[in-house]
């Protein structure tokens, strides 16, 4: 059990991105801003970023390990993008070619502008989409399993 | 210049009919016809709305089937439908697909119905993450961003009365026009404006469904963190505003709203769960 939820969180804390500091930052022993601050990370301080939290990140830079504001970071290294290479992209992709394999059936999978600006009416995937839908009943118990509570939030000006 | 515009209307209306002859001109048949096709388009009710909205879905489902995992669509439909819940628009009939393309992107149709690709759905690491970026393809249908801009452009693909032909007739050659225009306009993108708004609007509605606000920021970070020379990404950055200025414009407008709901769920192991399945 206690297994199976640490692979659970991995994809979380697993995949370590590269960032940058776009706004001078407090580095955070805890992920709140009344935390003891550990350190100010300057403006272009490279750091990688290692999961979060709210509004928090967790990260690791020469100064020490810590949170910032989420919101403080950029993503993106100079070099390192790695497409694909999440821990949930790959236990994705083993799951759909551990079940089906690729099913190579359809022939048009993108979606670019032009497959889309030609796409013609696929009436049997429209019947689908329409029988997956979920009432306000349904969706209300999925909420309450997942203990989410409505909030009121009024739209901003 | 108001006058200018009239005169450019009339023009056109006129040139769109085929009996145009100028010995005949009748300005008065000619203003009614302006004003009935630029009503027919303006008032498009609830119903016609879902239905222009299901021809869209229709052919979007044309250019990318869903995803064979019934478990996973219902997953995508229930946390859709609880957000729809929390808007002032709760009983269209809202559905959600997601799309089998390695694609990263997302799409709202007119009357309540919203697709995901798999490729974005698979760089997401929580339920909050899909509620942000479901809040925000909400939004645009609940303020008829795509429905207006269907509008706008619908007066000037289709001739004069062949736009207002379109609405009444579901079956006729004007409407499969309109309806490809609809579609096309998925691969343009809508006003950077209504992009903008979405993101503001939607981190509220899944603020409403009890999910960290940070979702979607934390989506758009991910997809900065991405090479933008990777294909999968040209459509979504052709149509949408950079990620940063996304960014930026969330951090500057909505920092209090996505703080004083920062706390509540990411719901990361039931978002596993389901999309792994």
């Amino acid at each position: 059990m206690r297994i199976l939820a640490l692979l659970l969180f991995l994809p979380l804390v697993a995949a370590a991105e590269p960032a940058t500091v776009i706004r001078a930052a407090e580095l955070k022993q805890e992920p709140a801003t009344d935390a003891a601050t550990l350190a100010t990370l300057p403006e272009s301080t490279a750091v990688e970023a290692l999961e979060r939290k709210g509004g928090w990140t967790r990260v690791k830079a020469s100064a020490g390990e810590g949170w910032v504001r989420m919101l403080s970071l950029r993503f993106g290294g100079a070099t390192t993008a790695k497409p694909g290479a999440s821990g949930l992209t790959q236990a994705f992709n083993v799951a759909r070619t551990g079940t089906s394999g690729t099913q190579a059936t359809t022939g048009v999978r993108g979606l670019d502008a032009e497959q889309i600006a030609n796409a013609q009416p696929n009436p049997a995937e429209l019947a689908k989409l329409e029988k997956f839908a979920a009432d306000r009943d349904a969706a209300t118990s999925f909420a309450t399993q997942g203990k989410l509570s409505p909030a009121s939030v009024a739209y901003p000006k | 210049m108001r006058i200018l515009f009239l005169v450019a209307a009339l023009v056109f209306a006129a040139a769109a009919q085929a009996q145009f002859r100028m010995p005949n001109f009748d300005i008065n048949k000619m203003v009614d016809t302006v004003k009935n096709v630029g009503k027919a388009v303006k008032d498009i009710d609830e119903p016609e709305e879902i239905a222009i909205g299901r021809d869209v879905a229709s052919r979007l489902l044309g250019a990318a089937p869903l995803v064979a995992n019934p478990g996973m669509q219902r997953y995508v439909n229930n946390v859709g439908r609880w957000l729809a819940v929390q808007t002032e628009r709760p009983d269209l009939p809202w559905q959600f697909g997601v799309l089998d393309s390695p694609n990263v992107n997302a799409f709202a149709v007119p009357g309540g119905t919203i697709f995901i690709t798999r490729g974005l759905l698979e760089r997401m690491r929580s339920e909050a993450e899909l509620a942000g970026v479901l809040g925000h393809e909400i939004v645009h249908v609940l303020r008829k961003h795509h429905l207006k801009a269907i509008q706008k452009g619908a007066q000037s693909a289709l001739a004069g009365d062949a736009a207002a032909a379109a609405l009444r007739d579901r079956a006729g050659p004007a409407r499969d026009k309109l309806i490809a225009f609809s579609t096309e306009m998925y691969s343009r993108g809508l006003d950077k404006s209504d992009e903008l708004e979405a993101d503001r609007l939607g981190v509220v509605i899944a603020a409403r469904g009890g999910y960290d606000a940070y979702g979607l920021p934390a989506v758009l970070q991910t997809l900065q963190a991405m090479n933008a020379q990777d294909s999968a990404l040209a459509l979504m950055f052709k149509t949408h505003p950079a990620p940063a200025e996304r960014l930026d414009t969330l951090s500057e407008k909505m920092q209090p709203v996505l703080d004083a709901y920062s706390s509540q769920p990411q719901l990361a192991e039931r978002f596993l769960r389901q999309v792994k399945k």
